[in-house]
């Protein structure tokens, strides 16, 4: 069997620092769910595909189920946990919540995060460039249309 | 009609924020002190003899806590009915699907549990295995169950009317087989279960489900434990969509587990063994025929339906017979007959589907699209002329007490331009429709009916206590409204405790289409009793008549003089300065015929009520690739009443992605040998954003009698009926009619180069 | 966990115990479970010599599971855990190449992670290292010269998709990048590893589940073809988005070692072979990729066909470079067919002239489709002569645009 060591690692997650032992073989998602018990950002494939795991690193939209923990220290990660402002809701999520892009919320975290990383780099999308971003996240629930619904609406409020 | 405060309104989901910020707890995210982690080992065969199981060497691994097997079950069969107990969840004898549970392990970690998986040796005899409806149908096909002779699990025989005398005075008779392999209901959250024991004998379980009664009593019959001590926890769920009902094998493992290692148990499942080890939608082969009379009014019908059910009964009677009440609901016919067969294959297996039978409803409605193009009807004429009406009787005797069906037709022929464009598009672009019916409820005996309590706080706000479950369309938004409605109290004066069967009081569960009408009437009710004893109070002190009083605001006033009020907040203190403690109670069981049944008796009324849904769809394809562009969706129901417009309208835009985006253009599992190689988000298709087209949403009122403000459910009519307007556009757009799906991009190909044979040749 | 303490700059600085790792052992405690279990000193024994004796441990997968299933494949089911290994994270490419020439195949090289991560997490590889090279950053650039452009093996996908330079000067290259998986996977992705990830086939690209009852296939080093019955090779599917664009602008790979460097054609790099894709030594490391700039009048296109609009691999793919003189007469004419094969496949439509029917029907001869993708076979190949007529007309509407 292969060798197996621990390292000790500094992970930024969310403005807070971490100094943690992780072995090599710890997905970002793992040791952020399990060790730091953050567990908004979710498993739903494991392959990188569904986008449920979607957190952001240096601002912008990363697998987390496809990224080694020990592969991320000196990088800031953000989850879903650090996108609110203590008992405010950040602009991104109370727009889903007002346009009931939210059903099951298994989703959620992962395609507001890259809501918000789009609103970021582009503060007025068009519909199309919005379907686009957010083709890595895949819900079962909404069909999407309020989702885009919710993007939209502060789309336009940017302008 | 009444002006209401919350109920009709928009409002926004009491749920939504802590889903918004990640905070709202799936079972996965579950952390308890000590708790252990679950493996499952599965079957590497489809079909064998278990000879041994050796566990000593995974029990002598460190950090293994427990291990189980069959040996820790009673050996009990397990069933849905009585008559479908065929389900050990540990087998002792064989293994039927690969996949099928074997043994479990409890560890310290993932790491220790999945070394401990691989140092269990079980020793198999393979024994051949079946595949396919054929194969299991074979004289001398290898018998999965001894009880099921020729692997016939389930036969569902409907018979009413003359339908051969029926053919004989037909104007026309057209016959035709559909088929489609199976499908998956693809939940955003994977399975998962969180199990724990106390010393005191009481389980403690969480696990996504549609319904927690449902799976309190399997679980108490299987752990021999009486009901109150076996506590199915509220939960986050991520999506049910007809999955998560009954028992699985999952929740036995981990409550074994747990109660072996005295110590708290999670197991998760990965994406492919949510999609295999959770049971999934049927195969099926669909055999129509269908005889209409000179105006296209369907006159005789008769239907053989063969599923396969993978290799266990599970929801068995209830699938083999939906789809076929589902259009006996829908359309009108005097002359029916049903034989609908359930077969066992050696494969996981399957179950209700939220899109159950797409063989079965496109095959309906493209038959009928087919018979009126042969006399030049147009589909949505034919349509309307065979549509179910307020009032009618269905064969099997449901009698139908609200329909909105034509309107629906109407009102989406209208919005999608149908007239405009049928027979008027050019060539590759083309326009269908599909219309479907859903219950509301099942018979569902002792478990049929829905209770709520309510209680008060002494400065009048409430918690309601219900056992409606939420999987993530809106339920517990809807007890709320209901609430806040029928108390006059604002929706942040409601609290709730759901779906926790220590506490809650018996519920069908969302599995039957059922929450709104049998769970929001029991809310009702149950507020509705406390109105009544705060109304009694309120009217000695303001010197009215009880009836001279309304509730609104957290005032209860008299309504023709709202200056003379009291707040509700003292209306209780004065109850409970009385001595008198306060509460409200409230029960709904659905007026149905208890001796239906779904196999030994199919007939009586159903359930109380039905909805009616029909969508219209647009599609352009390109004739060199075969690839289907959805240009635009018109989906239109009868949901009685509308207690929340949006959360309608968000149930109609997720029926159509998973009904029609996925399930005609997509979606479907693919085989070898009994294994499902697609599995996972790269092999089974779900739609993504950039793939979803316009959507327009219509609501149709018709006010149930019986619904609570007369609402009856939100969106299953649009979601079954999506697969049916997507099947009709693309057979339109080519002029080809497809009887097997999905209709994938190679055989739309295959259809144009047929197409373009023939012509050649003629 | 102890308590936050502020630190100066305002971020919260916490200590995790040792605890929060994967693989906590009881050791200090006996195991307690059935009472006919082996004395306390002996299982101690054995658990130490597990974790101290990697030489020679007590269980191997190959003989853990030869009982539970009867085949050869005896892979840990369908778990989506990372197996053990050792992570390395060179500082530049000279420590790179040192660690790869020291430790050759028992390495795997790392750069976005998005193929690597996930074969490790079916079990398909188990290397003994990781490297990661994804933070090397000269290999992370993109330079356009007079002569030729040179892009580095780490560029991530997104930067040179939205590249201005790259979409004017290298549209198809700029159209494959865009449309490889989706927005997530190109901020991780990068080139090189684009370029040499492995082929795929639904019988392979499985957990233990599907395969733990089934014969080792030839990718795996067995010696059967699951996906063709009596198969003589390895009929797995090269679906790299990026190869085929490059390979149309007739890219050459720089490829070191410790000590040399070989630069070749892209199309040397592919062996044609499923079960060993790449012409690529166990030493060899894929640093930079070299474009010769075309020259006059020219445009490229990248067509691609899957299910959805996002995610997915191509089913089928076609890049076209086509450039021609002032009088409009063909001087070049270079299509490249993907996911038609172990390896993408060059048609030169210039003597034909870029005749659209003449390449869709060389892409179509070309092309290979059997049954072993989400689409049948002979519809794929279909769609790769469909997409070389479309990928080449683009190409030549591309120029007509600008002139």
């Amino acid at each position: 069997m292969n060798e197996l060591k621990k390292t000790a690692i500094t992970l930024n997650v969310n403005n807070e620092t971490y100094d943690m032992v992780a072995y090599p073989n710890r997905t970002l998602l793992e040791v952020l769910r399990d060790d730091l018990h953050l567990t908004g950002t979710k498993e739903s494939c494991g392959e990188g595909v569904c986008g449920s795991c979607t957190v952001l690193v240096d601002g912008t939209p990363a697998r987390s189920c496809l990224t080694l923990a020990v592969a991320v220290q000196g990088k800031e990660i953000t989850t879903i946990e650090g996108l609110h402002q203590g008992e405010k809701l950040h602009p991104v999520q109370e727009a889903f919540v007002n346009h009931h892009a939210i059903q099951c919320g298994f989703c959620s975290p992962g395609m507001i995060l890259t809501a918000y990383a789009l609103l970021t780099e582009n503060p007025n999308p068009t519909e199309e460039e919005i379907r686009r971003a957010i083709s890595g996240n895949v819900c079962r629930c909404t069909g999407y249309a309020k989702i885009v619904e919710a993007v939209k609406s502060l789309a336009e409020k940017g302008r | 009609m009444e002006e209401f405060s919350y109920i009709g309104k928009d409002m926004k989901r009491i749920d939504a924020a802590c889903k918004a910020t990640g905070e709202a707890l799936f079972t996965a995210d579950l952390a308890l002190p000590r708790m252990l982690v679950g493996k499952i080992l599965r079957s590497p065969h489809a079909h064998a003899r278990i000879m041994a199981v050796d566990t000593s060497k995974a029990e002598r691994l460190p950090g293994v806590k427990s291990v189980v097997t069959a040996r820790d079950t009673g050996g009990d069969k397990w069933g849905v009915f009585k008559y479908t107990q065929d389900q050990q969840f540990l087998p002792t004898e064989k293994v039927r699907y690969v996949g099928e549970e074997v043994a479990a392990v409890a560890a310290v970690d993932e790491d220790t549990a999945l070394e401990a998986l691989s140092l269990i040796d079980v020793a198999y005899e393979v024994l051949p295995a079946v595949y396919t409806i054929e194969d299991a149908l074979a004289p001398g096909a290898p018998q999965l169950h001894d009880v099921y002779p020729n692997n016939i699990n389930v036969h569902v025989h409907i018979d009413v009317g003359d339908v051969g005398k029926g053919f004989a005075d037909s104007y026309l008779v057209r016959e035709d087989t559909f088929t489609a392999p199976e499908d998956a209901y693809f939940q955003g959250e994977p399975y998962a279960v969180a199990a724990q024991f106390d010393h005191a004998g009481s389980l403690e379980i969480w696990m996504p489900n549609a319904g927690p009664h449902l799976k309190a009593k399997p679980l108490s019959n299987v752990l021999k434990i009486p009901l109150n001590k076996v506590r199915v926890r509220k939960i986050t769920i991520g999506g049910a969509f007809g999955g998560r009902s009954e028992i699985s094998p999952a929740d036995v493992i981990c409550a074994l587990l747990a109660k072996k290692a005295q110590r708290p148990v999670k197991i998760v499942y990965t994406r492919e063994e949510n999609t295999v080890c959770t049971r999934q939608a049927h195969a099926m082969i669909t055999k129509i025929k269908t005889g209409v009379d000179r105006d296209g009014r369907v006159v005789a019908r008769d239907i053989t339906c063969h599923m396969d059910g993978g290799a266990y009964s599970s929801t068995g009677p209830i699938a083999t017979s939906v789809p076929f009440l589902c259009m006996e609901q829908a359309y009108r016919m005097e002359n029916v007959r049903y034989n609908g067969y359930r077969i066992l294959t050696n494969k996981p297996i399957r179950g209700m589907f939220r899109t159950h039978g797409r063989a079965f409803a496109c095959g309906v409605d493209l038959q009928l699209d087919r018979i009126g193009e042969a006399m030049g009807i147009d589909p949505l004429t034919m349509r309307l002329r065979n549509a179910r009406q307020t009032g009618d009787t269905t064969p099997t005797k449901s009698y139908v007490a609200s329909c909105g069906l034509t309107e629906t037709i109407e009102k989406a022929g209208k919005t999608s331009r149908w007239a405009e464009k049928f027979g008027k598009l050019p060539p590759y672009h083309g326009i269908g429709i599909g219309c479907n019916s859903v219950q509301t409820g099942f018979p569902m005996g002792i478990r049929g009916g829905s209770q709520a309590f309510i209680k008060l706080n002494e400065d009048g706000g409430v918690t309601v206590i219900t056992g409606i479950v939420d999987n993530g369309q809106g339920n517990d938004q809807m007890i709320v409204q209901i609430a806040a409605e029928e108390l006059g109290l604002t929706p942040d004066d409601v609290q709730l405790i759901t779906a926790d069967t220590e506490v809650t009081p018996s519920d069908p569960g969302s599995y039957s289409m059922c929450e709104t009408f049998i769970g929001g009437n029991a809310v009702r009710l149950a507020a509705q009793d406390v109105r009544k004893k705060l109304f009694r109070i309120a009217a000695a002190e303001l010197g009215v008549d009880a009836e001279n009083l309304g509730a609104k605001n957290r005032k209860i006033f008299v309504t023709n003089n709202p200056q003379q009020a009291m707040s509700i907040a003292k209306a209780v203190r004065i109850a409970l300065s009385r001595n008198e403690s306060i509460s409200g109670e409230g029960s709904y069981w659905p007026n149905v015929d208890g001796k239906r049944e779904w196999v030994k008796n199919p007939y009586g009324q159903l359930s109380e009520t039905f909805s009616f849904g029909t969508v219209i769809c647009e599609v352009k394809i390109d004739s060199e690739t075969g690839q289907v562009k959805v240009l635009e969706v018109t989906a239109s129901q009868d949901v009685g009443f509308a207690l929340n417009p949006k959360v309608i309208e968000g149930q109609f835009e997720g029926g159509i992605a998973m009904g029609g985006q996925g399930g005609m253009l997509t979606e479907y599992l693919q085989w070898h040998e009994g294994r499902v190689l697609t599995p996972t988000q790269l092999g089974y298709l779900v739609p993504l954003a950039i793939d979803m087209p316009k959507i327009n949403t219509i609501i149709v009122e018709t006010i149930d009698p019986k619904g609570p403000y007369g609402a009856k459910e939100a969106g299953m009519s649009v979601a079954m009926s999506s697969a049916q307007a997507y099947c009709g556009a693309i057979s339109n757009a080519l002029g080809v009619y497809f009887h097997d799906y999905p209709i994938t991009p190679d055989k739309i190909l295959n259809a144009i180069e047929e197409k373009k044979k023939r012509e050649r040749n003629e | 966990m102890s308590s936050g303490r502020t630190r100066a700059g305002g971020t919260k600085r916490n200590r995790l115990s040792s605890s929060s790792h994967s693989r906590i052992r009881c050791k200090r405690l006996a195991p307690s479970l059935e009472s006919d279990q082996p004395s306390w000193p002996e299982t101690w024994l054995s658990w130490l010599s597990f974790v101290t004796d990697s030489a020679n441990p007590p269980f191997t997968p190959e003989k853990a599971l030869s009982k539970h299933g009867e085949k050869q494949n005896n892979i840990l089911e369908g778990h989506m855990r990372l197996p053990p290994f050792q992570y390395i994270e060179p500082a530049n490419v000279e420590e790179a190449l040192s660690i790869i020439s020291t430790h050759r195949e028992t390495v795997k090289i790392m750069a976005g992670g998005t193929d690597l991560v996930n074969r490790m997490k079916l079990r398909l590889i188990e290397p003994a290292f990781v490297m990661n090279i994804g933070k090397v950053r000269s290999m992370d650039d993109i330079d356009i010269g007079d002569t030729e452009t040179v892009i580095g093996a780490n560029t991530r996908l997104r930067e040179i998709a939205g590249a201005p330079l790259v979409n004017k000067r290298f549209r198809a290259i700029a159209e494959a990048a865009f449309q490889v998986a989706s927005p997530a996977i190109t901020n991780m992705a990068t080139v090189g590893g684009n370029i040499l990830q492995n082929t795929r086939c639904m019988y392979y690209d499985q957990s233990g589940m599907v395969l733990n009852g089934l014969e080792r296939c030839r990718k795996r080093g067995g010696t059967v073809c699951l996906a063709v019955k009596g198969g003589k090779r390895c009929f797995s599917v090269y679906q790299g988005d990026m190869a085929p664009a490059l390979i149309a602008f007739d890219a050459r790979c720089v490829l070191e070692k410790k000590g040399s460097t070989r630069t070749v054609s892209l199309t040397e790099l592919f062996t044609g072979n499923g079960a060993a894709p790449f012409a690529l030594e166990a030493d060899e490391l894929l640093t930079k990729i070299i474009i010769p700039n075309p020259e006059g009048i020219y445009s490229s296109a990248y067509r691609k066909l899957r299910l959805r609009g996002s995610t997915d691999y191509p089913l089928a793919s076609a890049a076209a470079l086509v450039s021609v003189t002032d009088d409009r007469k063909v001087t070049t004419c270079r299509v490249v067919i993907g996911a038609a094969g172990a390896a993408p496949k060059v048609i030169d439509g210039t003597s034909c002239e870029a005749n659209f029917e003449a390449i869709a029907q060389k892409a179509y001869e070309l092309a290979e489709g059997v049954d072993n993708l989400q689409m049948p076979g002979a519809y794929r190949r279909k769609m790769v002569s469909v997409l070389a007529r479309r990928a080449t007309k683009a190409a030549i509407d591309g120029i007509k645009e600008g002139m």
